[in-house]
């Protein structure tokens, strides 16, 4: 945790976050990351579960990149909250479970692209994706509406009424 | 202001205030859902400057129905956290200028509509340049849309009319 201030004093970005207007300009370019994810990956997760069909799959895909880049800016973003605050992080069981969907996330999208991406890329436009498509759509949209929900959370537990994994 | 008082002091707005999970729950709908307004708003945009040009126009408006449930969550929540602290939005002028902006958002949601999605001729072809800018001015208003509703919680001359500080 000291670490984490230290670097944060370091490089600026605490004092930046601490300025008068840090704070809300990083947490609404936040929400904009997460406009993009949703937007892009979101709706490429509804199309596979099966709303929209007429659109292929493969054509909505081609937004993917834009998430990826919301995706980008969240974790920038993220890790400038983090820094420049760690004690309401690191203890804060909104933000560990926050991690833990994310961690699924990514697993998930993983087993995603290494076995069912072939198999979405080339179906039709109103093809039905397969029903493990489907659930791993509907995992990765649980996930991030999970995240967004945690990441709200994170301002209910206020620590020191805190408990974590690991203390 | 004295309206204000009168709707704090309701048992409805203490109770939002009071009670954890109506307060965040209503916090939390209004940003789960503000993500997919803002979300199919991000898609259709790109789509119509272009880029994924192989999604067929039309069909973007199979996503609407999520938009308009979207939207309603967006609205009721919006209600509700405006019950448990009307003072603390209605004396910010940054609050009216949220509404302002996502207003201009949707008119422009709606002409594009008119305009480009009930239009078989842009589903293959390239969109009009006008309809690119209003794309364009579209993703800035989210955006500001967005920027503005963050501000809110930073920008408030106080928190209840009842008892100011």
């Amino acid at each position: 945790m000291e670490a984490l201030l230290d670097f944060s004093h370091a490089t600026g970005i605490y004092a930046f976050m601490h300025s008068a207007w840090g704070w809300p300009i990083v947490e609404s370019l936040h929400f904009i990351g997460l406009s993009l994810l949703v937007g892009t990956v979101g709706l490429f997760d509804l199309r596979m579960i099966g709303l929209a069909k007429g659109i292929p799959m493969s054509a909505l895909h081609k937004l993917v990149p834009w998430g990826v880049a919301g995706y980008g800016v969240n974790v920038l973003t993220g890790f400038m909250f983090v820094t420049s605050a760690p004690d309401q992080y690191l203890f804060n069981p909104a933000f560990q479970t926050k991690l833990a969907l994310m961690g699924i996330a990514g697993v998930n999208v993983l087993f995603f692209y290494r076995f069912l991406f072939g198999a979405v890329q080339a179906a039709g436009a109103s093809a039905n994706a397969s029903s493990t498509t489907k659930v791993v759509a509907a995992i990765s949209l649980s996930c991030w509406i999970g995240v967004i929900v945690c990441g709200r959370l994170i301002t209910y537990y206020r620590p020191p009424y805190h408990w974590c994994f690991w203390c | 202001m004295e309206y204000l008082v009168w709707v704090e002091e309701t048992s409805f707005s203490i109770w939002m205030r009071e009670s954890g999970p109506a307060f965040f729950g209503s916090l939390i709908l209004h940003s789960v859902a503000m993500g997919f307004v803002v979300g199919v708003h991000v898609a259709l945009d790109l789509r119509i400057l272009g880029l994924a040009p192989r999604i067929p126009l039309s069909l973007m408006r199979r996503f609407f129905p999520v938009l308009r449930v979207s939207l309603i969550a967006v609205a009721v929540s919006g209600v509700l956290l405006l019950v448990a602290y009307p003072g603390k939005a209605l004396t910010n002028e940054v609050f009216y200028l949220k509404l302002a902006i996502v207003a201009a958002a949707l008119y422009i949601t709606r002409s594009l509509t008119n305009r480009v999605l009930q239009d078989p001729s842009c589903d293959s072809g390239l969109v009009s340049t006008r309809s690119r800018w209003l794309a364009a001015v579209s993703l800035v208003l989210w955006a500001g849309a967005i920027t503005s509703g963050r501000f809110l919680a930073y920008t408030h001359n106080m928190m209840m009319a009842s008892h100011q500080y």
